[in-house]
């Protein structure tokens, strides 16, 4: 598959923090991947070195094969910016016309209009005295004035209604669908999970996971197995810990709650030792909650 | 070119429909004028040199002031409103940004001296046409130095500052360097200082060309030291704030 994004071990230091430590990836052609992440994980930082803003302190980014800065990269890269840009005094409709003219093959305005939501009346309106979700669909209307084969979207749904933001996806699918590259970073797992192909999991500027969403849900949501002593307690407790597939046991509230990567593999080792154990629980542990944990502990994250 | 022609016809739109470039750069150089030239008796010994003296200085006080102020602010402006960050990435190259900013700007220029001849030629100011034409030149030409220095005001962080910092210096050039009033009648202090400011020699050699004379060579090699001085430190800037 042809790769339109190559990243190999670029990493980034400002003056007193170091933003992204030897991240590596690549992104093949028409795909959706989200840059899933909390807030100073170093998203924004890769975007800007993939939008040739900024440089790396090492390691390589190439898009197109060709540095990010390069005249032709721009020409076929379409960016929303988390501000949103507009310039005052002019209409919207003179910002488009404007920006189109940057572009070797802009798309049509009429097209335009459609793909990004706007009325035809907002065209005849200053840019400043949109309403924000106007301003968000210039932008985007702005991001896809040179029709470009990749486009990059920073926290795109930022402070969007429920159905502005479901409308934001459905022309995402449609883009993708005609075989355009989409990048966006946010920091909603939910989003991540329902409109990505692939998900680049960022934790304190390292790359902590990286494969579909399902694969990521099933490695960080782990399942939590508990029951009840139904004889002694404490050796009840001694005999799980024998267990090499469990790796920890905690009381709690008269059930013993086990820890375990594996709670099937776990259970058959239960029911195979004889184990006296009773009022049985298999719990899916939410993928919030594993998100925050392997996002708070960027060490033990899972790499692929 | 044609992306610098899009670039300037933005430009265009976006400083004529601005409410204070209209009052600062037409309205009040005009209005200024026919009070001293018509209401207010100055006292001046020939009447019809006055009337031209004053045009110029008043032409001058506008372009001065669209350099400073117009360029400056709305430098500061569009950085704050990622408009520059958004620029970088699309494929518009960095010197059509620029020269349709600076192409646009000095066409604001010629509209301004346009505008303000205009009302001299209607006051009965006499000219000979290479003498308005020679003029009107000068003082479009003679505003590199003040857009290098509302290039320099644009690199600040806040609007509020940037404008602040402008309208200081744009009122204090404009009365020191006797575009106001002329210089000889200033405190002594205030003249000396004046003759080495770039707006009385920006001025001065308009009011050259409508006595009759031509700018003198001090007067372009100071404009020109400004203007390099200006540029210098622009590019100074520049580097410091990006290493930073």
């Amino acid at each position: 598959m042809e790769q339109v994004i190559e990243v190999s071990n670029v990493s980034k230091s400002f003056r007193d923090k170091q933003a992204l430590r030897s991240i590596s990836f690549g992104v093949p052609k028409g795909s959706v991947t989200a840059i899933l992440g909390p807030n100073g994980a170093g998203k924004t930082t890769l975007l800007s070195i993939l939008l040739g803003l900024q440089e790396p302190s090492a390691g390589t980014a190439k898009v197109f094969g060709l540095p990010p800065q390069h005249q032709a990269v721009r020409a076929r890269t379409g960016a929303m910016l988390q501000e949103v840009s507009v310039l005052d005094r002019l209409k919207a409709g003179e910002i488009i016309e404007l920006v189109r003219g940057y572009y070797p093959h802009p798309v049509d305005t009429a097209l335009l209009l459609e793909a990004s939501g706007l009325a035809p009346g907002d065209l005849r309106r200053y840019a400043e005295k949109l309403s924000g979700g106007q301003k968000r669909s210039l932008g985007f209307a702005l991001a896809l004035a040179g029709n470009p084969d990749l486009l990059f979207f920073d926290e795109p749904t930022v402070g969007l209604d429920t159905v502005a933001r479901r409308r934001f996806w459905e022309r995402v699918r449609f883009l993708a669908g005609q075989g355009k590259t989409v990048l966006f970073t946010t920091h909603y797992l939910q989003e991540a999970e329902d409109y990505a192909d692939r998900i680049l999991l960022f934790s304190g500027g390292m790359l902590a996971a990286d494969g579909s969403p399902a694969e990521i849900k099933s490695r960080i949501a782990k399942r939590s197995l508990s029951f009840r002593p139904a004889g002694d307690p404490r050796l009840l407790r001694e005999q799980l810990l024998q267990l090499p597939a469990i790796q920890g046991v905690e009381e709690h509230e008269g059930r013993l709650v086990v820890r375990a990567e594996n709670a099937d593999e776990a259970l058959r080792l239960i029911f195979a030792g004889g184990l006296g154990v009773r009022d049985i629980l298999v719990e899916q542990g939410s993928l919030e909650e594993a998100f925050e944990q392997l996002t708070l502990n960027p060490g033990e994250g899972v790499r692929s | 070119m044609k992306l610098i022609i899009g670039q300037c016809k933005a430009e265009l739109l976006r400083i004529f429909r601005n409410p204070y470039f209209i009052f600062w750069s037409l309205a009040m150089p005009i209005l200024f004028y026919f009070l001293f030239t018509r209401v207010i008796n100055t006292g001046a010994e020939d009447a019809g040199e006055w009337r031209a003296h004053y045009l110029m200085s008043m032409a001058a006080f506008s372009v001065m002031g669209s350099s400073i102020m117009t360029l400056g602010i709305r430098l500061v402006q569009e950085r704050n409103q990622g408009w520059n960050t958004y620029i970088r990435i699309t494929p518009l190259p960095a010197y059509a940004f620029f020269l349709g900013k600076m192409v646009g700007q000095t066409a604001v220029h010629v509209f301004s001296v346009i505008c303000i001849f205009a009302a001299g030629y209607v006051n009965g100011v006499e000219l000979s046409s290479g003498q308005w034409i020679f003029s009107g030149l000068w003082i479009v030409a003679g505003s590199l130095p003040f857009l290098a220095l509302g290039t320099l005001i644009g690199m600040m962080k806040r609007v509020d500052t940037a404008s602040g910092v402008s309208n200081v210096l744009y009122m204090g050039l404009a009365i020191a360097g006797g575009m106001w009033m002329p210089l000889e009648i200033l405190p002594k202090t205030v003249q000396e200082i004046g003759h080495w400011l770039p707006s009385y020699n920006y001025g001065s050699g308009a009011w050259a060309i409508v006595r009759g004379d031509h700018p003198q060579g001090a007067v372009i090699l100071i404009l020109g030291g400004y203007l390099a001085l200006f540029m210098i430190l622009s590019v100074y800037l520049r580097h410091k704030q990006r290493a930073v």
